[in-house]
């Protein structure tokens, strides 16, 4: 991924031909209907956060594999600070520093080159370094001579940096493939339109809850409808991973498509237990990073080591 | 099994432009480390570019809250007082700083929260609810409170009254209050200049007073106002 790379890409493009055909088209559905005298502040509010994320994401990505790296590890970052910030980890600076540092590390070893495999991304010491990190977090208690109350930190570190860090960071190592960037954008893309899909098919149709103890909003309907959407994904967007069999087409469509709503649906259940609505207020009118990445989180790791099943460490 | 307790913080749902503007602020990590590299970064300007002197040091309490009392010059007073309390304390030592100048836009709250750890104080409307905030932050043991009761920087380098709110602040109370008075600031940063010039700073630190012997009344407040006005001036007579 370079600069020059993307320029020559057809699939990248590709996409940003596509999705600037979409924010005008949305553009304009929103202009017709404030022209009709309907209320339109909450979905403009919505499209203006569009506006300000999809350049920066096809931005960083147009930049190359280090930008798309170091963005990925940056959303990692503010991720796993809104969770604890959430949660009250926070209020431990020697907790929380001890995960900033090990999301750094792992940026590092997502960055630099495999010796072994003389490839970008230390695949190897990126699978192995949660066993080092999990046992510097549970190191700290000791060096700090601490018991009270270090369970529920301990856990809460390692869970932040587990899922939010490592597991998101999949993400960013698929900038280290190939095929970064029909990997990168159809997830980005597939991943937002299955989000959307499910709220759009929810409204329409929905009646019964999905999960009625942990997200009021999300309904049987628009679960279905989003699985529907996301298992078509991979056939229009073939162009993205041309090597794909129909087997992967139909593996990827079911990891974005229930990937998606599991992420979706893990946060809404840390953030019913805490008994806050939104994980912060970086996006306006989305609420916090992790309201609007929770659904990668499930998505790119996953669909990081199917390809990897398939096509070996090379992806 | 002993159910966990989250502690989310209260700002959670506040914007940025909120969370600056929102004080007793949260501590908060990137903030912190901005705060103390700028500190360390400030120190060194201040005694190479501006060879600013510091007497009286000896006068700061080790232990307990207090209030730094200066004249007010230029935007300098406010640097130079906070390289005077000890680099381990600027977390603690907040200047109280016109909330209608300084967080009047994002970048500037963003300076003044991040960089300078100000309290945001109204000078019009809300006085007396700023005045509480004070209180109730001193009541906090090891806060710095940093005050100029002109309430403006002076244009013409004559010291103008001191405004009331540091007598209603003390009157009655154990507060310590330290009488300041910086020299130069106003050669070196005169209002409406856009930075500062290589001027020398020199900055007096007074003995500590307390006027716990006065109760709260109007009387003792013109008092304690004019007391300090006084030891504040007598500093500055001493470079004379």
């Amino acid at each position: 991924m370079s600069i020059n790379q993307a320029l020559q890409s057809d699939i990248f493009l590709t996409y940003v031909a596509i999705v600037a055909g979409l924010l005008i088209f949305a553009g304009a559905v929103l202009g017709i209907l404030y022209l009709l005298g309907k209320d339109v502040s909450a979905p403009a509010r919505t499209y203006r956060g569009w506006l300000v994320m999809i350049p920066l994401v096809l931005g960083t990505i147009f930049l190359g594999r280090e930008a798309t790296i170091i963005g990925v590890a940056l959303l990692a970052v503010i991720g796993f600070k809104e969770f604890a910030r959430a949660t009250g980890l926070y209020n431990d600076w020697w907790m929380t520093g001890a995960v900033y540092l090990a999301l750094g590390m792992l940026t590092v070893v997502a960055l630099v080159p495999d010796p072994r495999l003389a490839q970008p991304g230390w695949y190897g010491f990126f699978m192995a370094l949660p066993v080092f990190v999990i046992a510097a977090i549970l190191l700290i208690p000791i060096l700090r001579n601490r018991a009270k109350g270090q369970l529920q930190i301990v856990s809460l570190a390692i869970l932040g940096f587990i899922y939010f860090g490592w597991m998101f960071m999949h993400l960013g190592f698929l900038a280290n493939t190939p095929h970064a960037y029909g990997y990168l954008l159809f997830l980005a893309f597939a991943v937002e339109i299955n989000d959307i899909a499910a709220y759009t098919f929810g409204k329409m149709f929905g009646k019964r809850k999905l999960r009625d103890e942990i997200s009021p909003n999300k309904t049987l309907a628009g679960s279905v409808g989003a699985v529907a959407v996301s298992m078509s994904l991979p056939w229009l967007l073939w162009f993205s991973f041309p090597h794909f069999d129909p087997l992967h087409l139909i593996l990827t469509g079911i990891i974005v498509g229930v990937g998606g709503q599991l992420g979706d649906l893990v946060i809404s259940y840390i953030k019913r237990d805490i008994g806050i609505k939104d994980m912060g207020t970086t996006i306006k009118g989305h609420g916090g990073i992790l309201d609007r990445v929770d659904s990668m989180i499930f998505v790119a790791p996953i669909f990081f080591h199917m390809i990897r099943w398939f096509h070996g460490v090379a992806l | 099994m002993e159910e966990w307790e989250y502690h989310p913080p209260p700002d959670i749902d506040a914007s940025m432009a909120e969370t600056l503007r929102n004080f007793p602020r949260e501590p908060k990590m990137l903030p912190y480390t901005i705060r103390s590299l700028a500190s360390l970064l400030l120190r060194g300007w201040m005694r190479t570019y501006h060879r600013m002197q510091i007497d009286g040091r000896e006068h700061l309490p080790e232990a307990g809250s207090y209030i730094l009392v200066c004249n007010h010059t230029s935007h300098l007073d406010t640097l130079c007082m906070m390289c005077a309390v000890p680099l381990g304390k600027i977390h603690r030592t907040f200047p109280a700083a016109a909330a209608d100048y300084f967080f009047s836009s994002l970048p500037r709250s963003a300076i003044s929260a991040i960089l300078i750890n100000a309290l945001p104080f109204n000078r019009e409307a809300k006085g007396a609810e700023s005045l509480a905030v004070c209180a109730k932050l001193l009541e906090n043991e090891g806060n710095i409170l940093i005050i100029f009761p002109e309430g403006t920087r002076t244009t013409t380098g004559d010291m103008g009254r001191f405004r009331s709110g540091i007598g209603r602040l003390v009157a009655g109370t154990d507060l310590t209050v330290l009488p300041c008075h910086l020299e130069g600031g106003l050669r070196a940063w005169p209002k409406g200049k856009v930075l500062p010039r290589p001027r020398k700073l020199h900055l007096r630190i007074g003995a500590a007073q307390t006027y716990g012997h006065l109760e709260k009344k109007a009387q003792s407040v013109r008092a304690i106002c004019g007391d300090l006005e006084e030891r504040v001036g007598g500093l500055g007579r001493q470079g004379e």
